[in-house]
């Protein structure tokens, strides 16, 4: 008896598999969607809480600010419709749209722009981003609690006008506006929902194309609607996108080939296979990866020539293309590569950088600068250890270092790989001989990734420093300043100085590829700040 | 039995407090911070980050600042999902992780008995031998590697389930399955070993001298004489299933606890830490205080009284 019923139940229960995985996959149609893949869950919709690139474009679509920052990092105006600069670069005056509407009905305003900024500099928030305020009026003293939070240098007259002061000018200002954590917050919706505001799609308000729902704060899948009032919803053509959380790389693909994602990122593996795929995409981030040389613990990499002849045995190219293979390519500099343009030629900063002797390969050479440098320090041989990450990625780009600098006589190299928080703990005490260290840019300006290396800047762990490096860094942020030509020439010297003297050894820019189906455009993709904008995306 | 019960509980609570006690120092001596963006914050900006969530004061002032929240119910907010309660977190994602973790064992420990009991019965048949060779592919072959060839040939070839994703029942169907492996295999081998012992002893041979059945014997006789043992095996086995059903949650894409509990740690989440370790380990302690209790049920010689303990 007992048997049969078991039998029966359990063929009651294959029986309505099948059915229930009938029903699944029925689909509706007439309306534009596309599924998307997020590799990790979204940990927070509140804009002075948020900190990685799963928030950042979840907020940059839903939410907007004074402009979108279009192709090519162009500036477009969004909730500005006006922007007069005066007082040398120092004052900037916004004039607002007028009926641009939150999610519950209230008017966007001068002051959600002043309450959400000092919202977020407070330090009771306790907002990670809140660096990224610094030149604003005041918003360093605030941050260490040497001024109240509502002394920001942000001003509303009237609904439709603001006014920000700046410390000094910020030639990236702009850019920094079409960021999440730039944008406006409404006062109401943030004191109704109180430490809920922002957990939740149903706690949070939008102002942008988009409008969530379906998030419940620790899920796996949410959606994003057409927000029907939208000031600009005429250029918004999607109905809706959904977006899953699938962390395996294997499962992303398997449900990509099975039509339940149209753009999935691929692991390094997977790429290998789909690199001639039709819907095969590639993009650079900005964020590059260089090597770090402690010259406070170990005198000999004072030396340059012991410097650049680690750097000259790296075959970047091999690397990148041999051992990485995930898209990645070598880099040439410490600026990614097309981050910014010259604003006079147009001509790619790290292009225009181009100092050959730092990424280029050439081990016949880098024996005979080690020889020399080792003389030089009255050494007959070097022994030091190399610091990265324990993934694999970073077991691997140890290891391949370590083979490349071992044909070097007379050096010798141990590796130690340790999780991401250790290695940062040892970088910033210093505790390490050479450490692979990488910088993602928050915003599209050289100086994102230049201001590191000044003598007394706590990022710079090696403590490479230079007098000529920290004056041109300093005319760039302050005399500079304003003249958009002359501080690009200070910041072109900079690194090229940095590079000449091989403060670091550059090793490569991080690449992202993905698949996606090629019937979708209209996406935006800028290297920093928001890196895919899906307002004006579209599927043919 | 009731001051058996509450020493038991007595000694439940007192292990759970040391649990948290242990975790909580150990997860302090982790390097790092919780901070996400770490790599780009100087240590003054770190430290008036600390001082809004209390991690400035010493170590030993948190456990007790947490101790006594965690006494009266409240385990703290996350730092990884900012202001989102880590009851809630953890409410939230325990039911997926649930579902599949006892729709797998339940499948698992029916077949696993079904499939032991017919090798018993046909003992060195190749009925036998084809239920051995399945048995030690299940406890051989991982669960993940199970749940990857489940989802490529049942989900993307064959498209009879869903790859992954979570929603309905037809979405935890794989999971289970790979989840239903292992306790298959262990319920199998050891249903069918028992049974052969029981099948030999005497009362089954008087059972079938009186002209009793085949299958009443095994049925009355020898199934529920062979099951006894079984009780202790269930309880560790559930504990493994909680615990495993990490990489299968991570493979499907289930918005389980194991993912979370991993997570938690790689970021310094201390709060969810605490929170996913408690969970765990107090499942650990209730599973085998359980199984106490049904083998005292079940099997009357072995039952325990308070008295001389």
């Amino acid at each position: 008896m007992k048997l049969k019923t078991v039998i029966k139940l359990g063929s009651v229960a294959l029986a309505s598999t099948f059915i229930l995985a009938a029903c699944g996959s029925s689909n509706s149609s007439g309306k534009k969607t596309a599924n998307i893949r997020e590799s990790a869950e979204l940990a927070t919709m509140d804009q002075s809480k948020v900190t990685d690139v799963v928030g950042f474009t979840q907020l940059g679509n839903t939410e907007e600010g004074l402009y979108r920052i279009g192709k090519n990092n162009k500036i477009e105006n969004a909730i500005a419709t006006n922007t007069k600069v005066s007082d040398g670069g120092k004052t900037y005056t916004f004039t607002l749209r007028k009926g641009v509407k939150w999610s519950n009905g209230d008017e966007v305003t001068a002051k959600d722009f002043v309450y959400g900024w000092q919202r977020t500099v407070n330090p009771k928030t306790a907002s990670q981003y809140a660096y990224i305020y610094s030149g604003i009026k005041n918003a360093d003293k605030i941050a260490s609690g040497k001024a109240d939070y509502k002394t920001l240098g942000i001003k509303a007259d009237g609904k439709y006008k603001l006014t920000v002061n700046l410390e000094r000018p910020i030639s990236y200002f702009k850019l920094l506006m079409g960021f999440p954590v730039f944008f406006p917050q409404n006062e109401n919706a943030v004191n109704k929902y109180g430490s809920k505001y922002g957990t939740s799609a149903s706690t949070t308000v939008y102002n942008g194309p988009y409008r969530m729902k379906g998030w419940t704060g620790s899920n796996l899948s949410w959606e994003l609607v057409k927000n029907n009032t939208y000031w600009d919803k005429k250029n918004v053509k999607m109905d809706s996108l959904n977006w899953k959380v699938v962390k395996d790389a294997g499962t992303a693909l398997n449900m990509y080939n099975s039509k339940k994602l149209d753009q999935t990122v691929l692991s390094s593996e997977q790429v290998k296979q789909y690199k001639s795929n039709k819907d095969y995409k590639k993009f650079l981030n900005a964020s590059t990866f260089y090597i770090e040389f402690n010259q406070k613990k170990d005198k000999y990499f004072k030396n340059a020539k012991i410097r650049e002849a680690l750097s000259l045995a790296i075959n970047r190219d091999q690397f990148v293309n041999k051992v990485l293979g995930d898209g990645s390519v070598a880099a040439t500099g410490l600026t990614s590569a097309g981050l910014a343009k010259d604003a006079k030629t147009g001509k790619d900063f790290a292009k225009q950088v181009d100092v050959k002797s730092a990424s280029e390969y050439n081990l016949k050479k880098a024996k005979t600068l080690m020889a020399e440098g080792l003389k030089e320090e009255g050494l007959k041989s070097i022994d030091f250890q190399l610091m990265s990450d324990d993934t694999t990625g970073a077991k691997q780009t140890t290891e391949f270092l370590q083979s490349a600098w071992e044909k070097i006589p007379n050096v010798k190299v141990s590796l130690s790989n340790i999780p991401f928080k250790n290695r940062l703990a040892n970088s910033t005490a210093g505790k390490f001989d050479t450490v692979v260290t990488a910088w993602g840019a928050d915003f599209s300006d050289p100086i994102s990734f230049l201001q590191l290396f000044t003598s007394d800047n706590s990022q710079n762990n090696g403590k490479w420093s230079s007098k000529e490096y920290d004056n041109l860094i300093n005319a760039a942020n302050t005399t500079d300043a304003s003249n958009t030509e002359k501080r690009w020439d200070d910041m072109v010297k900079a690194e090229q100085i940095l590079l000449k003297d091989q403060g670091i050894a550059p090793l490569y820019q991080q690449g992202q590829s993905m698949l996606r189906r090629s019937n979708i455009k209209g996406i935006v993709y800028n290297s920093a700040g928001l890196n895919f904008d899906y307002k004006q995306m579209d599927v043919k | 039995m009731a001051r058996y019960l509450a020493k038991r509980v007595f000694y439940l609570l007192l292990t759970l407090f040391l649990i948290a006690s242990i975790t909580f120092f150990l997860m302090k001596l982790m390097p790092g911070t919780p901070l996400n963006n770490q790599a780009k914050l100087t240590k003054s900006q770190i430290q008036i980050i600390y001082e809004q969530y209390g991690l400035n004061k010493p170590v030993w002032q948190q456990y007790i600042d947490y101790m006594i929240n965690a006494a009266h119910g409240n385990f703290g907010t996350s730092f990884q999902f900012s202001n989102q309660e880590v009851s809630y977190l953890i409410g939230s994602r325990i039911g997926p992780s649930a579902t599949i973790g006892i729709q797998g064992m339940v499948l698992g420990v029916v077949l696993g008995i079904v499939t032991g009991s017919i090798s018993a019965i046909r003992k060195n048949t190749w009925v036998d031998g084809t239920a051995n060779i399945i048995s030690i592919l299940g406890l051989s072959v991982p669960s993940f590697v199970l749940a990857i060839v489940l989802q490529y040939y049942i989900g993307l070839k064959l498209q009879w389930l869903p790859v992954a994703g979570w929603g309905g029942f037809a979405s935890t169907v794989l999971p289970s399955i790979a989840l239903a492996a292992s306790p298959f295999a262990t319920t199998s081998r050891f249903v069918r070993t028992e049974m052969v012992d029981v099948l030999g002893s005497d009362y089954i041979e008087l059972a079938k001298a009186k002209g009793m059945s085949r299958m009443g014997i095994v049925y009355h006789h020898a199934l529920r004489n062979s099951l006894i043992p079984l009780v202790t095996v269930v309880g560790p086995l559930a504990v493994a299933i909680m615990t495993g059903s990490m990489v299968v949650e991570n493979i499907f894409s289930i918005p389980g606890i194991g993912e979370q509990f991993v997570k938690s740690i790689l970021t310094n989440d201390y709060p969810t830490i605490m929170g996913v370790t408690m969970l765990y380990s107090g499942l650990l302690v209730l599973v085998l205080l359980l199984t106490d209790i049904i083998y005292g049920i079940i099997d009357p010689r072995i039952r325990i009284t308070g008295k001389g303990a």
